[in-house]
């Protein structure tokens, strides 16, 4: 990628006074919270704690009551513009069942301008990743694992070179073998491709390791804000144990 | 246990998303159900009495007997789309102290109560009093009604096989086939020899022992097939299908529609409801039949427009009415993709037009029927491209409703994706071009009523972009509520 480094500090993503309610209740409130590109950005909560709310609103999947969010300077409630950099899998709600994982990743790559030489060049790196489990299988995504299936839905988040990239929960469910390839593939898109990530994870272990920033949701609202060190896992620990 | 497992099923009733929210459409389906019943009922009370006069000099029975075998294949074949069997959740039963036995005698128990079960007896129950009151010797009657009634309940069973295992059903189906063609070309008059064999069940009365043989058989078979699948690996985890891909590459020249076009292709080709819907807007091409063929319409232009907007728009309306639902498993993807709502939609729009063009092709044969009727149809084919295809697609965004594709539709228990609005939507499709013939018709003449409704088609291909901006406009505008319907799983 030709990406420049010096862009790194500049904000790709910027939350204004959002906050979402149903019905009277405040599910989420965050006033304000800034990712710059290139940020491998980790959101930690318990249940109920706002984290999957946020990725909905930063999809534009439901409607803020409040606030906004800008997505390189595109307001997402208001505009489309941030759609063609933009990816993210967030449950399989993001596959298309009747589809194979090839037939998959090519129509992602049809609605993202890949034609089909683009999409094999890039799955041919996922080899490894697939673990022979996904290509050729001669089967429907239906019918995949769980695991196999979150497989195929991250990598088709890669498709098309995009800037922001949006995982939930992704370590879920994947064997160990992929949990570990996929903390190498994280590290790798944030620091070399500048590509500004972000994932949200109840295994604390693996968002300190992956992440350079961790966010803690709790009941909606930002608890905690760190930079990722040595110290961070233990300051984690401490905190859900209370 | 049979009492707790009725406890459970009337929870899972009673709590599930749609009874509670949909009283309107449970009320519709009971008005459905009451309609059907009603007119098997009134069919059962004055068959006797008409087969009377329409076959002068024959024994009415005689008649029924005749075709009952028509009868029975119908049955299966509606079944076999229409009912779907009754799945309980077993994978909870597996792993606690209950016998496997009582589990699956209870689910074919369950089968047997179903509405197409009871449908036939509406017939059947009022023939025979009838037939009692002529003076038909008693044990006969009841004997050939019994008959009825187990040949009814071995469908019932064949069907469950017919549905879970290919190897049955092809071998069915090869059956069938085979009997239509040696009935066709006349090689061996099947249907008369089945006839015979239905008179001789009413003859004879202790050949009832036929049908009970048959049903009890179907019946321990069934339940072989289920006993020996009822582990997990087998019947509950999903059975994986395999795989016929291919490249669709034809579909290109549409540009930049293509993605979802070729998405669309494969869709209806490989899950079940889809599936149903195709073969329902098949049988929507025969409907001219029942309008062109009766005197009465002749007079009544005006109902002989709405047949000929059916002919032609069966899958039209079928399809397109249920637009974003057919995405609703994967409309969050849709919704955070690099995509364009006006492609979406134009692509479905295609794909109508296409039907209903591949249906008027179809209707070809209804020339017979005269030039009229054909010019009829022919305006009725570009309504549907021109105007209903719009409205078809305006109706679709107040429909939403999710659905699971690859469940097939259950008659009058599933409202997957259907609600009021919907019936609502579909009036302007259906009286809209009656009127727009009508007026003309009554004002100048016939051909002014087919010109006139063509010209309405027309116009409404020219104002294409008009029309798909307003309704793209009204889908984005209902962007989160949809989201929010399809979530909820219904």
């Amino acid at each position: 990628m030709k990406k420049p480094n010096s862009t790194k500090t500049r904000k790709m993503i910027h939350v204004n006074n959002l906050s979402k309610s149903y019905n009277g209740t405040t599910v989420l409130h965050i006033d304000n919270l800034e990712i710059p590109k290139g940020q491998s950005f980790g959101l930690v909560g318990n249940n109920g704690a706002g984290k999957t709310t946020f990725f909905s609103l930063l999809l534009d999947l439901i409607q803020p009551s409040s606030g906004n969010i800008t997505n390189n300077e595109v307001i997402v409630n208001e505009s489309e513009a941030w759609k063609p950099f933009t990816s993210s899998f967030i449950d399989e709600s993001f596959l298309i069942g009747y589809l194979t994982a090839e037939e998959y990743f090519y129509f992602i790559g049809e609605l993202r301008g890949q034609n089909k030489s683009d999409v094999d060049k890039l799955l041919a790196k996922f080899e490894d990743f697939f673990h022979g489990e996904i290509l050729q299988q001669k089967k429907y995504l239906r019918d995949l694992s769980k695991g196999n299936q979150k497989k195929a839905g991250i990598v088709a988040a890669l498709i098309g070179n995009p800037d922001v990239i949006i995982l939930d929960e992704p370590f879920a469910n994947l064997d160990p073998t992929t949990q570990i390839r996929l903390k190498q593939l994280i590290k790798e898109l944030a620091s070399e491709k500048n590509i500004t990530i972000l994932i949200s994870s109840h295994d604390l272990i693996h968002v300190t390791e992956v992440c350079e920033r961790i966010v803690v949701l709790d009941k909606g609202e930002t608890v905690k804000d760190i930079k990722t060190s040595e110290a961070t896992l233990q300051e984690l620990e401490a905190y859900f144990s209370r | 246990m049979f009492k707790r497992f009725l406890s459970l099923e009337w929870k899972q009733f009673s709590r599930s998303s749609y009874f509670q929210k949909g009283l309107a459409i449970k009320i519709l389906l009971i008005f459905a159900a009451l309609y059907f019943g009603g007119s098997f009922l009134v069919l059962g009370t004055t068959a006797f009495f008409i087969l009377e006069d329409v076959f002068p000099g024959q024994d009415p029975l005689n008649v029924v007997n005749n075709y009952l075998i028509f009868w029975f294949l119908i049955d299966m074949a509606y079944r076999y789309f229409m009912q779907q069997l009754p799945v309980m959740n077993i994978k909870p039963y597996m792993i606690i102290p209950i016998k496997r036995e009582t589990v699956i005698h209870y689910l074919l128990g369950k089968t047997t109560v179903s509405f197409f079960n009871f449908l036939p007896l509406f017939f059947f129950l009022p023939f025979s009093i009838v037939l009692l009151f002529q003076g038909y010797a008693p044990i006969q009657v009841i004997a050939w009604f019994f008959s009825m009634l187990f040949f009814t309940l071995s469908i019932n069973y064949l069907n469950f096989l017919l549905n879970k295992n290919d190897k049955i059903f092809y071998t069915i189906l090869t059956i069938l086939v085979a009997g239509v063609a040696i009935e066709y070309y006349n090689i061996y008059p099947l249907a008369e020899k089945a006839g015979i064999f239905f008179n001789t069940i009413y003859e004879k009365w202790y050949a009832v022992l036929i049908p009970l043989l048959l049903m009890v058989l179907l019946y321990r078979k069934t339940y072989s097939f289920i006993r020996k699948g009822f582990y997990l690996d087998a019947e509950i985890s999903k059975k994986t299908e395999t795989v016929k891909t291919s490249e669709l590459n034809w579909l290109n020249r549409f540009g930049r529609i293509a993605p979802f076009l070729k998405n669309d292709v494969r869709m209806i080709m490989r899950n079940k409801r889809p599936k149903q819907v195709l073969f329902m807007s098949g049988l929507f091409l025969f409907y001219g039949l029942i309008f062109y063929t009766q005197e009465t319409y002749q007079n009544m232009p005006a109902f002989l427009a709405f047949a000929s907007m059916f002919v032609t728009g069966g899958f039209l309306m079928s399809f397109g009415q249920l637009v974003p639902s057919w995405d609703s498993e994967y409309y969050k993807l849709l919704m955070s993709q690099n995509i364009p709502y006006r492609e979406y939609l134009e692509s479905k729009w295609l794909l109508m037009v296409v039907a209903v063009l591949i249906s008027f092709v179809l209707s070809t044969p209804y020339i017979y029927f005269g030039w009229d009727i054909f010019g009829m149809i022919a305006a009725g084919a570009l309504f549907n491209v021109g105007l209903n295809s719009f409205i078809t697609l305006y109706g679709g965004v107040l429909n939403r409703v999710p659905m699971e594709l690859n469940v097939k539709a259950k008659a009058f228990s599933n409202t997957q994706g259907f609600n009021p609005t919907q019936l609502l939507i579909a009036l302007p499709k259906i009286f809209g071009p009656m009127l727009i013939f009508y007026i003309p018709y009554k004002l100048i003449n016939f051909e002014a009523g087919i010109i006139f409704l063509a010209l309405c088609g027309l116009a409404g291909i020219v104002f294409k972009n008009f029309f798909l901006n307003k309704i793209e406009k009204i889908y984005q505008k209902n962007k989160y509520k949809t989201i929010a319907a399809f979530d909820e799983k219904a």
